[in-house]
């Protein structure tokens, strides 16, 4: 064995940077990435240069952690705000959706295979679920900007599908082994075992997700340690979800979702933590599915698998879609994107092992038609995404170009991160646009020289500005130093929603918004009160904050008076999404229950 | 938050027409006060107040009158598309077609905010102001602004 070592070593890191140049490749000529890695495990694999490996359970278990790995992540990325917005379709398309879509896959698998209904459904319900990781490449990686709740909407159905297409795979498999011979399955055992499951995995996410935030806070550890606990962390709650027969996938993602919308300390080392554990995950899981296929064996079953691909992309997801979506606003355009984008991944995959692991019958079956009914999406969608998004007016013109920046979290203080911006040509500061004070520009490094701001004079192409800023007010900071969209004056954003005279008094505020301002002295103007909360002389930029809204500084004349401000509505608070996101998810939870409810009696389901 | 549950379909007026500033803040006041029960007089003093303090004309056409009535039950809101666009003394000097107001009680607080900020939003994006340009009759309007289904955009929010 140990004459392997190095070897295998050399054979498993060889591939990872083997797929990771060939990602180089794949950027320029608009490959999807994921196919290249596939590629990559296929040509390695037993049909190409010859390695072998056909382990199905080491490959499950594998592909299990890289999947919990890679769904944390993406709950850890997803903001509440885009949660909130697109919650309800994606949840509809995650369960009903599944179960229109593997019924119809069931239906053509019926016809064009010599296959009983259970196991039709179960190939329906291994090809059910949209891929978190392909479509997250696509949509971000591909850099073209989806229209938010499009966007939103398929990130947090391709996330949630998943607990929901494994929850049908394991039972059907089980159905399958077991035959009536427990039993059979009764409908209200099923869903109850459902409904028990998906609770579980809500309840223990957010639980998990409080503790971890909780770990990360309190604890003081060495720092390159918070990255790992978090990712421990992460595995102990899928694990002990799935331990007690709750659904470890949802666990894992909630987890993601809580902590990832909390203040947390070394925020920025955890992000950068898990992008890179996300990318190895991907590869790995691609690249141990594409060594596991027999590309071989392909060819006898390629007429029928590409039939029933076809059923997918043209009938079954669209006709799914179409029925989730009646009930919320979309427009056409965003509904035909959506039906297109029905992208099939690595969990489609990951689950057509499980009838290769369990051993029952058809099992390569199962796993062939999963592999080129992937195979052909990545490549029919992979390339046409892009170009279809721009033809249905669904990419949204660039607000900022580049920005490159570096955060850095400082100690001991959680309300303020250090920022440091590379300056690009023709952003809003390098034509002349002043940082805002409250950024608190205080050092420029040029050629190599470091300079204090106010001494710097106009910003140049090259510069590194450092700033110290709130997290809150980084949005609005990339507006300054992206390129080349212009600071305008109708910036809502940056300047508030609505212009306000500063030459009246300032107690009008009081009665119009509840803003907490002085109101005693009826002669206090607006410009004074500002003037006075920012020491003297106002910039444009600034902002006063008083109560629920925030004053902005729009103009001022030379000697810093305000001669313009304007009121912002939502002071970007990040605080206290505890109580939100609890209630949120449990809306979440009562909509499961509610689309499930009335059924939910009877026995669980023979196991 | 879903403008349906402030936004009555009977408080949208498709085609208004109105001289200028003051006289579309008064109809809407008369519409309000008609929906509301209050005196026309009382929500045109609130108004005009909030307007001494800035035009709440937003640029781009759009125009959201708004404050805190006393005495009102819960936040009301109406919309009206003018037929000849008026001067409105906004940002950008841009003549004003599309108004949006909304009234709030005194208690209302961060809700009224937020209803607010909802509003400047949509009514901000360009796309969706050209679809209510386009949009002539009320239940059109009503419809694009406040969908029906309580589901769609109120699901989490």
């Amino acid at each position: 064995m140990l004459d392997l070592l190095y070897p295998a070593i050399l054979i498993c890191a060889g591939l990872i940077m083997i797929a990771i140049f060939t990602s180089l490749l794949a950027f320029r000529f608009g490959a999807p990435i994921l196919l290249v890695f596939l590629a990559v495990g296929l040509l390695a694999g037993e049909d190409g240069l010859g390695l072998h490996f056909d382990d199905a359970t080491t490959a499950y278990v594998v592909g299990n952690l890289a999947l919990a790995v890679i769904l944390f992540d993406s709950g850890f990325q997803m903001r509440l705000a885009s949660l909130r917005q697109a919650a309800g379709p994606a949840l509809a398309l995650a369960t009903v959706g599944v179960l229109v879509t593997a019924g119809l896959i069931a239906l053509a698998t019926h016809v064009v295979l010599p296959f009983s209904w259970p196991e039709s459904l179960l190939l329906g319900a291994i090809l059910s679920s949209t891929d978190a990781a392909a479509l997250f490449f696509l949509m971000r990686v591909g850099g073209t900007p989806i229209r938010e709740r499009v966007r939103s909407t398929l990130e947090i159905e391709s996330g949630a599908n998943d607990p929901m297409a494994i929850f049908l795979t394991i039972t059907l498999v089980e159905l399958i082994r077991f035959g009536s011979a427990h039993g059979g399955i009764s409908i209200p055992g099923l869903v109850l075992s459902f409904v028990r499951e998906m609770g579980l995995g809500v309840v223990f996410g957010l639980i998990g997700g409080f503790l971890i935030t909780k770990m990360v806070n309190r604890f003081n550890f060495e720092h390159g340690l918070y990255p790992v606990l978090v990712l421990a962390a992460s595995l102990v709650i899928f694990a002990a979800a799935g331990e007690v027969e709750g659904s470890g996938f949802l666990a894992v993602y909630v987890a993601g979702l809580y902590a990832g919308n909390r203040p947390l300390k070394a925020k920025a080392t955890l992000q950068r933590f898990q992008e890179g554990m996300t990318w190895l995950a991907q590869i790995i899981m691609f690249l141990m599915l594409g060594l596991l296929a027999n590309p071989a064996r392909f060819a006898m079953i390629a007429l029928p698998s590409v039939l029933i691909a076809l059923v997918l992309i043209f009938i079954a997801r669209p006709l799914a879609v179409w029925v989730c979506l009646w009930p919320f606003r979309f427009q056409s355009s965003e509904r035909t994107f959506i039906s297109w984008v029905g992208l099939r991944g690595a969990v489609s995959i990951l689950l057509a092992i499980l009838p290769l692991a369990e051993g029952i019958d058809h099992s390569q079956t199962y796993f062939n038609v999963a592999f080129i009914v992937v195979l052909t999406s990545l490549l029919v969608h992979g390339w046409t995404i892009t170009p279809l998004a721009t033809r249905l007016g669904l990419v949204i013109p660039p607000k900022t170009g580049l920005v490159e920046r570096v955060e850095l979290e400082l100690p001991g203080s959680a309300h303020h991160e250090l920022v440091v911006y590379r300056i690009v040509g023709n952003s809003p500061v390098a034509l002349g646009e002043r940082v805002p004070r409250w950024a608190r520009p205080s050092l420029v490094i040029r050629k190599g020289q470091s300079m204090r701001y106010q001494y710097a004079g106009r910003l140049q192409e090259g510069d590194y500005v450092y700033l110290f800023a709130a997290p809150r007010y980084t949005r609005l900071l990339d507006r300054l130093f992206g390129s080349p969209a212009r600071l305008a004056a109708d910036d809502d954003d940056f300047f508030g929603a609505f212009v306000i005279d500063p030459t009246k008094p300032v107690a009008g505020l009081a009665q119009a918004y509840g803003a907490q301002v002085p109101t005693a002295d009826p002669e206090l103007t607006i410009s004074r009160f500002m003037a006075d909360r920012l020491g003297g002389r106002a910039e444009v930029g600034d902002r006063v904050g008083c109560g629920p809204v925030d004053l902005v500084v729009r103009d001022t004349d030379d000697e810093g008076r305000v001669i313009s401000a304007g009121l912002a509505l939502e002071p970007q608070a990040v605080v206290g999404p505890t109580m939100q996101t609890v209630r949120a998810l449990l809306r979440v939870a009562v909509r499961i229950r509610q689309f499930f409810g009335g059924k939910a009696k009877g026995s669980r389901a023979a196991q | 938050m879903n403008l349906s549950d402030l936004l009555k379909p009977e408080a949208v007026i498709p085609c208004m027409k109105a001289q200028g500033k003051k006289q579309v803040l008064q109809e809407l006041a008369a519409i309000a006060a008609g929906l509301t029960g209050l005196p026309e007089k009382n929500i045109l003093d609130t108004i005009q107040q909030r307007e001494k303090l800035g035009s709440t004309g937003v640029g781009h056409g759009v125009a959201i009158p708004h404050g805190k009535l006393p005495g009102i039950e819960h936040m009301t809101g109406v919309f009206a598309r003018l037929v000849r666009p008026v001067e409105f003394e906004s940002l950008d000097d841009q003549p004003v077609d599309l108004v949006f107001l909304l009234l709030a009680p005194e208690s209302a607080g961060a809700d009224h905010l937020k209803a607010l900020a909802r509003v400047a939003r949509l009514l901000r994006d360009p796309e969706f102001a050209k679809d209510l340009r386009a949009t002539n009759e009320a239940a059109g309007l009503a419809l694009l602004l406040a969908p029906v289904n309580p589901q769609s955009s109120d699901a989490l929010a």
